[in-house]
């Protein structure tokens, strides 16, 4: 019982606040560019009105269009939940759990992609083999990162592998995780999340037939990974496990918020990459992740 | 019964399914099923906790007296083998029936009964005489059946390089069993760890099995192999064959000990299979031909488990080899599963529109709904993602690779570089298979064939199913299946047995369970939900072009150019282009060839030079009678001055 109210509550948790971060992204780069901006709660409204909006489908597309998505948003959720949510520990953790959460991504990235090429549009072909050839790197990353975690903590479950790690292993994993959010969250210096020319895009290009409740899946499911990816980033980085809970979670929240405007600053002041350039970025993402683990690996034991 | 008695009746039937093949096919399929039912329930009894079978006869083949053994590890196999042999021979009843094939189908029948036989005869033979007649049998048989449509040039070309490819391999057996017998007096085989002597003996083991195996560099005649046989003989050759090459390796680095370089090797070679085997596969156009370099990456996946196992067994037993190996076993059933899957998908697409080719396809899921559906069951599963039984194995095998790098043993570094490689080799095959779905299945149709493209009748569908069943259950519940696993995995290791699931294994179906249920009611609410709101049907947004065509879809090429760009050392792509000139330009064309860069870059040059040293060397063979009897003068005076000499040179 006391479970099953502890996943209610996770799941209403992640609900109702992945969307505040894409909100909160539009506000710092507004107040750079000197503009008042969208208020940032301007995804809630923009998914409560898409959840009550008619559905116009591709003549080509399968329901698989439509349960596309769906899958993807619950394979995010179901690796949100699998997070833990720093001293509230997880629902279910186990040994190997880390592997999970990063093979539910690729369930959801897999869906995503499916449901882009159900249309049969050049634009969308584009954007979902852009999607997963990018990916390759970004997941040489992430295991990387995830090996480097496992060694220092010498575990492979989420709860008792995301210990603060020390000194300039930290430094290393923390940018060149903050790399791979940026590109696993479609982010400037990868991806547009504004432009409307979709020869230059990745993830919006991929959800451009996609209307209504289907579209309000996937904006929900992206910004869930958002924050799936910042408290990811927080959690291994910072040290809060001597803090007291309620110290805690400030921290947590409070790295989860730098992290999102730091995503804000770095789209406001930087310029799309050269797609020719992206695979060297994420390469340096990728080296950043390995000495973290070399590091580690060299280090004092566990 | 025992299982004894089960192989025997087993044996019968599938001998008289050899003899009724030709004539009467539904007596054939009968006997057939039959057969692999007694083979199956010989293997289940021996996996559920039987006695290990043993039978030693007086009664000599070759001079040697016949020992059988089943224990777990043969049951393994065993069972793979009844499956795939089973759905394959319902498969093959509508596929490739008499009507349409009548010269060949009865041929077919005959050499399915063959190698059904000849790989239970391989994998239960503990004789190392008999192992090598299995194996030349099993070797012929699937020649045959490579080379089944032999009108066509490229399966009779298929065919042979396996044939020949196969018995350099063959050769390397050959010298392992005769060494083997030489050194211990015996053909018989099984446990003989303790003498150290025949450590060395393993290279050629590697060699020899590696080769039918299809590990990266001695793959050559794999793809083309498996894309021109008819697609039942691709399925069991993908599903089942290739294992025998996993067996042969398993089995002998068990029974015999192994030079301590043996694991480092094998995980490395694992490694570089399992990532340059998927990169191949996504360049590939031809649908076959891409799952069949997928099957190198999984044997890549596979060897990569056992090299951390025999690292494991190294390291003073350490139990993350116990882990690895075990995901090994479950990934031999695993990928025997789902490549039989998709296989039958392929044939059944090959069937409806008579084309491999992937960008001639498209568009398929509305008039094959059940291929569509099926197949992207299997794509999952073979990218290995949850909650199908891909991914269990896979993890089962990174879990044992992350212990191994959290013990922190100093030499077990190497499981970093293998770790990062499976990785990036997992998410090419997820860029491979959504690509091979969504240019096959999804989008427009781009010929007339693929319009007109037909969904496959019961028996196919069936065994689809029945396959797609199996994926779907190792997935969600692979605890029930675990007690098997281990006490194969005690087989090889007997310090390794543990007959409990280990606890996160519970927790992993668990949560592959939630996950099933939770998405197909999210997916169905999202339907409804959508259909509530009011579905319209319009044109896919194509900017606003006027006459937008269903060529100008993203091609299997086009998807995959990013990724071979990054790998173009490798692939070696060989493009012709004619640019569009002018300004009204008449045509433009643009060919891309990815060639089998191991065999036309490394292979066939170093045949080249032998063939022309040997061209030299035939000069001296004229038909001239004057110059013979000058080479046997100066032969037999070069012989005197030896003689004049002493003996000394």
């Amino acid at each position: 019982m006391i479970v099953f109210l502890n996943l209610i509550c996770r799941i209403a948790l992640w609900l109702l606040l992945a969307p505040l971060l894409p909100g909160i992204i539009n506000k710092v780069k507004a107040w750079m560019a000197g503009r008042r901006g969208p208020p940032v709660f301007q995804l809630y409204y923009d998914l409560a009105r898409l959840w009550r909006k008619s559905v116009v489908l591709s003549t080509l597309a399968s329901p698989g269009f439509v349960v596309g998505p769906a899958v993807a948003w619950v394979a995010l959720m179901g690796g949100a939940l699998l997070l833990p949510l720093g001293p509230a520990g997880t629902v279910m953790g186990f040994r190997g759990d880390m592997l999970l959460l990063i093979y539910l991504l690729a369930l959801a990235r897999f869906c995503t992609a499916w449901a882009a090429l159900e249309t049969g549009s050049p634009f969308e072909g584009m954007g979902a083999a852009r999607e997963v050839s990018y990916a390759i790197l970004a997941e040489a990353a992430v295991i990387s990162a995830v090996l480097s975690l496992c060694i220092q903590t010498g575990s492979t479950s989420l709860d008792t592998m995301l210990r603060p790690t020390n000194g300039t292993s930290a430094v290393l994993l923390a940018a060149g995780l903050f790399i791979v959010l940026l590109a696993e969250n479609c982010r400037v210096p990868f991806d547009d999340p504004n432009t409307h020319l979709e020869l230059t895009m990745i993830h919006e290009v991929m959800v451009l037939d996609h209307s209504g409740p289907p579209l309000a899946v996937i904006l929900h499911g992206a910004s869930i990974k958002l924050l799936l990816f910042s408290l990811l980033l927080a959690e291994a980085v910072l040290p809060v496990e001597n803090l007291s809970p309620a110290l805690a979670v400030v921290v947590l929240a409070a790295g989860v918020f730098v992290v999102t405007v730091g995503v804000g600053l770095v789209e406001s002041l930087l310029a799309r990459l050269a797609f020719r350039r992206v695979p060297l970025l994420l390469a340096t993402a990728f080296l950043l992740c390995v000495f973290s683990m070399l590091i580690a690996w060299k280090g004092g034991t566990p | 019964m025992t299982p004894g008695t089960l192989l025997l009746l087993a044996a019968v039937s599938l001998v008289a399914g050899i003899a009724c093949g030709p004539r009467f096919s539904r007596l054939w399929l009968a006997l057939t099923l039959v057969g692999v039912s007694a083979t199956l329930g010989a293997a289940l009894l021996v996996l559920g906790g039987a006695a290990n079978w043993e039978w030693r006869s007086q009664f000599n083949i070759a001079g040697e007296a016949l020992h059988f053994r089943l224990d777990a590890l043969s049951a393994l196999f065993l069972v793979l083998l009844s499956v795939v042999g089973g759905t394959g021979a319902v498969y093959a009843r509508e596929y490739w029936p008499d009507e349409d094939h009548p010269g060949t189908a009865p041929r077919g029948r005959v050499w399915w009964c063959g190698l059904l036989l000849s790989m239970g005869l391989l994998l239960v033979s503990s004789n190392g005489l008999h192992f090598l007649i299995a194996w030349e049998l099993f070797t012929v048989c699937s020649y045959f059946l490579i080379a089944l449509d032999r009108q066509k040039r490229e399966a009779r070309a298929g065919g042979w390089l396996f044939l020949v490819s196969s018995h350099a391999g063959t050769l390397c057996l050959f010298a392992f069993f005769g060494t083997l017998a030489a050194r211990t007096g015996s053909w018989d085989l099984g446990p003989m760890r303790e003498q150290a002597g025949l450590a060395p003996l393993f290279w050629l083991v590697l060699i020899g099995f590696g080769v039918k195996a299809g590990v990266f560099p001695l793959h050559i005649w794999l793809p083309s192999a498996h894309a021109n046989a008819p697609s039942h003989v691709s399925a069991i050759m993908s599903g089942v064959a290739l294992k025998m090459g996993i067996y042969g390796i398993v089995r002998f680095s068990g029974w015999l000990p192994v030079p301590a370089a043996a694991g480092w090797v094998v995980i490395g070679l694992g490694a570089i299979s399992a990532l340059f085997g998927i990169v191949f596969a996504l360049a590939q156009n031809d649908l076959k031909r891409l799952l069949a370099y997928c099957s190198v990456e999984n044997i890549g996946i596979i060897l990569v488990g056992m090299g951390a196992a025999l690292l494991g067994a190294d390291h003073d037993n350490a139990l993350w080899g116990r882990l690895a190996l075990a995901g090994v076993l479950l990934h031999v059933w695993n990928h025997g599963a789902f490549k039989t899957l998709l296989f039958f998908g392929a044939g059944s697409v090959l069937h409806a529109t008579d084309t491999r080719e992937m960008s001639r396809l498209g568009g398929l899921w509305r008039r094959m709904s059940w291929t569509a559906g099926l197949f992207a069951l299997g794509a999952i599963a073979v990218s290995g993602l949850p909650p199908l039984n891909g991914f269990v194995s896979e993890w089962l095998l990174y879990l044992g690779l992350f212990d191994a790098a959290a013990s922190r043993n100093p030499s077990s570094w190497v499981v970093l570089p293998v770790a990062i490689m499976l990785a990036m080799a997992g998410a090419v095959a997820l860029a491979a298979f959504s690509k091979a779905c969504a240019v096959v299945f999804l989008g427009a149709p781009r010929t007339q064939a693929a319009e007109q493209a037909h969904e496959c009748g019961m028996l196919m569908r069936g065994s689809m199913l029945v396959t797609a069943a199996i994926c779907f259950f190792l997935g969600v519940a692979p605890v029930l299946f675990w007690p098997a696993i281990s006490r194969a995995v005690a087989v090889w290791n007997p310090a390794w047995a543990a007959p409990k699931p280990p606890a996160p294994l519970i927790n992993l179906g668990l949560a592959q369970m939630i996950l099933v249920v939770v998405a197909c009611a999210s997916g169905a609410w999202l339907w409804r939900k959508a259909r509530a709101n009011g579905l319209q049907r319009r044109l896919t947004w194509d900017c606003g072009y006027a006459k937008p065509s269903a060529r100008m879809q993203y091609t299997s090429g086009s998807f995959a150019g990013i990724v071979s760009g990054w790998f173009a050392w490798l692939l070696q792509p060989e493009q012709q282009m004619r640019r569009p000139r002018g300004p009204l330009p008449a045509s433009a064309s643009r060919v891309e060839r990815i060639p089998e860069t191991v065999l036309e870059r490394v292979i066939a040059p170093v045949g080249n030079v032998i063939m022309r040293v040997s061209a030299i060397a035939r000069r001296l063979q004229h038909g001239r009678l004057q110059a013979y009897i000058l080479y046997v003068v100066v032969g037999l005076l070069g012989l005197g001055i030896l003689v004049f000499l002493g003996g000394r040179l």
